[in-house]
């Protein structure tokens, strides 16, 4: 009852026309963070922030919230119809968005990307609203030894993300994970791999490496296969563009599991939603029917990392507006904002503020379904993209790809690391190495890495810390299961075989 | 970044528009001050900046714009050397903070340190305070060091890099009171205050705003302020010393630097200027919602201070056994 009268308080605060107003802007100007690579929610928000010293605070944290989850929606676009990740969230989107674009079918990836954002993001605010301040203790329950054995799970994806090689899965992850141990160590403060370039000391953007390796690598290797057939098909008539009903039906379970998945991960402190959409994307393939095809462009590799990155948007608001504690960069944001606007985030922000928060949760149901409009009747516009000659889109994308980056960090060193890895995914691509496990050990190798030594800090160097806590065993087991489900498959295709 | 130049420009136009005189000594600004920041936008010191210079405009303190470039990477070393080319400039300033202090001293890759650029003013002093969980058997800090007298190297702290103030009042206390804890390092201080609040360690140091409403909620407990004196907020908590434990009193500052042979009129000309700024109404106003004290020092002043600050810096550090470069 109580949170069916402070919803409608809400409704009542979200829908005046400027409430309204403002919100449509955070989502439009999110769409168009999104599509930009590099630029991303944290930046633009702290940018706009003096913008709303004069305003209401309940006015400028509808608009900023719409510009985070308005991002997440407009991060699949480039990821689809260029492999371009816009946002970091969206670098899974890539592996089956991209190619479902080559098969035709980009704008119904576009579809799929917009509606399991919108059922998504709405489960994710259904959920903040409904167990907000359980959900935040069970957030406190994580410490580092949970967080490793996540981390452990989401780097046993690596299995399912493998192409034919093993092998060759193994080695990208590798090298990915020496990647994110370069920079300043946290615990020493000394350098590693820095090779006395000052510009190493906080490590290599992750944007970079995403970009270069699958923007650039794209374009380096399609350049070579001159006759201009890498034009991708676009089909005709509106109808066509949509995705269609058995589409549809194959991604039932991944906005469920994208959902879930993105809203729990969302919830935990800095694990984050490129943690989300990998793992999401993980569990999605190794529960399919056809997990071979994953990569190929199936919709439900489009529609389960989709999902989760924006639940993430709504269970990272659960920390935040219960605890006061920020869980990614851009709830930190938030917080400061808060601060500046003279309320007091904090476990009492909800009791004292409550026109905030339920104007705060009704104004996400609005902005969800204000995406949803904006998003499809977009969808021919961006799929024209495509009937773009080569010789067009490939200046177009490096293009693209150079100003995102220089944007982060108004640094030429980046550049030079860009046009590195661009080579580096060229190379993969010709020897045939996937690019997601290289992706996956970066995004994972810091976070685990410091939660492994956290871990062991606490216990004094005792392994055992990690199996002896019920939450991190189970995560520990289910990654154990994850890491047997190929052989298990090896096993029953030789049985077959041997029955035969 | 068309928008954050859209942005800039716009906020710029309002700016010149509003821009009034300052009194000329000798130097006077003729084009747009950058003011350069280490931290990404929504960092300490960038929320600092973006304040000073909202003050500027609208007191109408300098007849051009102030506009703040952050500069971030290897806390604080990217910022410090691409302020050390500058050499000279007279429109380029920059905030410094601790970090600009010790990061040098810990990192290989670092070219130039705090006293290789211009000090021009201290303007902001932080205290923090020490805090446990409401639920803590710890009623005071000497409860706390009792008990990890009786199992050293069992207890934990959680807190930020090895150089932050953190980990530098742990090891003051520590060398003081000849006790042991562990020092768990997390990179955002949302992880550290959920560390705490989890019950995973058992103390924690904190900024007095971080945590006033944990306070307020009652699921903090504070033992003791980091502060030369108490604050006007925490009358009835006493500082480290009263409590007990006579500690150098390890201060987070925050001031204005320029590059390397700024000409002394204008480093003349932005002591005065900062000056003005701290006297004003807003200014005050800006340090009492943060829970900051006004840490206002001369450049003259300055100048020492960084001195014997570095000093204590690089004992402390080497004691914690960190790697010193200079």
């Amino acid at each position: 009852m109580e949170i069916f009268s402070g919803l409608l308080q809400g409704f009542a605060v979200a829908l005046t026309p400027v409430n309204i107003m403002w919100c449509f802007i955070g989502c439009f100007l999110g769409t168009i963070v999104g599509i930009l690579p590099g630029l991303g929610p944290p930046a633009t928000i702290a940018m706009l922030l003096p913008l709303t010293f004069q305003m209401n605070p309940t006015s400028a944290v509808i608009m900023l919230a719409g510009i985070y989850y308005g991002a997440k929606y407009g991060g699949s676009t480039t990821s689809i119809l260029l492999n371009v990740p816009g946002e970091s969230a969206s670098v899974v989107t890539c592996l089956d968005g991209y190619q479902m674009a080559r098969n035709g079918r980009g704008g119904a990836a576009l579809g799929i990307a917009a509606i399991a954002s919108f059922i998504a993001g709405t489960f994710g605010v259904i959920m903040l609203m409904l167990v907000a301040p359980p959900l935040a203790k069970f957030a406190l329950a994580f410490s580092s030894p949970e967080y490793f054995a996540l981390m452990c799970m989401g780097l046993a994806m690596v299995v399912l993300l493998a192409g034919k090689s093993m092998v060759k899965a193994l080695l990208a992850m590798l090298v990915g994970l020496w990647i994110a141990g370069m920079g300043t160590d946290l615990f020493t403060a000394e350098s590693r791999f820095t090779f006395g370039q000052a510009e190493l000391l906080d490590g290599i953007d992750f944007v970079v490496v995403a970009i270069g390796v699958f923007a650039l690598g794209e374009v380096l290797g399609n350049m070579e296969t001159r006759e201009g057939v890498a034009m991708l098909p676009v089909p005709k008539g509106l109808r066509n563009l949509l995705p269609n009903v058995e589409e549809l039906k194959a991604c039932r379970f991944a906005f469920l599991n994208g959902s879930v998945v993105g809203f729990i991960i969302g919830i935990l402190p800095g694990a984050g939603s490129t943690v989300a959409s990998f793992i999401s994307y993980g569990i999605e393939k190794a529960v399919s029917k056809h997990p071979e095809k994953f990569g190929t462009g199936v919709p439900e590799g489009v529609a389960a990392p989709e999902g989760a990155n924006n639940a993430e948007t709504g269970g990272a608001m659960v920390p935040m507006l219960t605890l006061g504690i920020p869980g990614s960069g851009t709830t930190a944001i938030l917080l400061a904002a808060f601060i500046l606007w003279g309320l007091k985030p904090g476990p009492l922000m909800i009791q004292d503020n409550p026109e905030l928060f339920w104007g705060l949760v009704a104004s996400m149901y609005i902005g969800n379904v204000i995406l949803l409009i904006l998003n499809i009747p977009l969808i021919p516009l961006f799929a024209q993209i495509l009937k773009l000659s080569q010789y067009v889109l490939y200046p177009i994308i490096f293009g693209i790809s150079v100003v995102g980056v220089y944007s982060v960090s108004d640094s030429l060193f980046d550049l030079s690391l860009l046009t590195f890895f661009g080579l580096l995914g060229y190379c993969m691509r010709k020897l045939d190495y996937p690019q997601a496990p290289l992706i996956l050990g970066l995004v994972l190798g810091d976070a685990m890495e410091r939660a492994l030594r956290q871990s062991l800090m606490m216990s004094q160097g005792d392994l055992s810390i990690l199996v002896s806590r019920p939450l991190s065993a189970g995560m520990l087991v289910l990654t154990a299961l994850v890491l047997a489900v190929p052989m298990f498959r090896k096993a029953n295709a030789w049985r077959m075989k041997a029955i035969d | 970044m068309v928008k954050r130049i859209l942005i800039a420009g716009s906020v710029a136009a309002l700016v010149a528009a509003n821009a009034g005189e300052v009194a000329a000594q000798g130097f006077k600004p003729t084009r747009p001050i950058e003011f350069l920041v280490h931290t990404g936008p929504g960092g300490g010191n960038d929320l600092l900046a973006r304040a000073i210079s909202n003050i500027v405009e609208k007191e109408k303190l300098l007849p051009v714009r102030m506009q703040v470039t952050n500069k971030t990477g290897g806390g604080g070393i990217t910022a410090m050397s691409y302020l050390s080319e500058k050499k000279g400039e007279t429109h380029t300033i920059a905030l410094f903070a601790n970090t600009w202090v010790n990061g040098p001293l810990m990192s290989k890759e670092a070219k130039v340190t705090l006293k290789d650029l211009t000090p021009i003013v201290r303007l902001v002093t932080e205290p923090g305070v020490i805090v446990v969980k409401a639920d803590s058997p710890y009623k005071s800090l000497k409860d706390f060091i009792d008990d990890a007298k009786k199992q050293p190297g069992q207890l934990k702290q959680s807190g930020g890099s090895i150089g932050s103030r953190d980990n530098i009042v742990r090891q003051l206390l520590m060398k003081n009171t000849g006790t042991q804890w562990a020092y768990i390092s997390f990179p955002g201080g949302g992880e550290r205050r959920a560390a705490l609040l989890g019950g995973h360690v058992q103390i924690m140091v904190m900024d007095p705003q971080e945590a006033g409403e944990h306070l307020r909620n009652g699921s903090l407990r504070i033992l003791a302020q980091i502060a030369e004196k108490r604050m006007a907020s925490l009358p009835d908590v006493p500082t480290v010393p009263e409590a007990g434990f006579n500690i150098p009193n390890y201060l987070v500052i925050r001031g204005v630097v320029g590059p390397p042979d700024m000409p002394a009129e204008a480093v003349k000309f932005w002591e005065a200027f900062f000056a003005k700024v701290a006297k004003t109404a807003a200014w005050k106003k800006y340090l009492a919602d943060n829970l900051f004290e006004d840490g206002f020092q001369t450049t003259a002043e300055l100048v020492k201070f960084v001195d014997v600050f570095t000093e204590q810096a690089r004992t402390v550090l080497k004691d914690a056994g960190v790697k010193i470069y200079r």
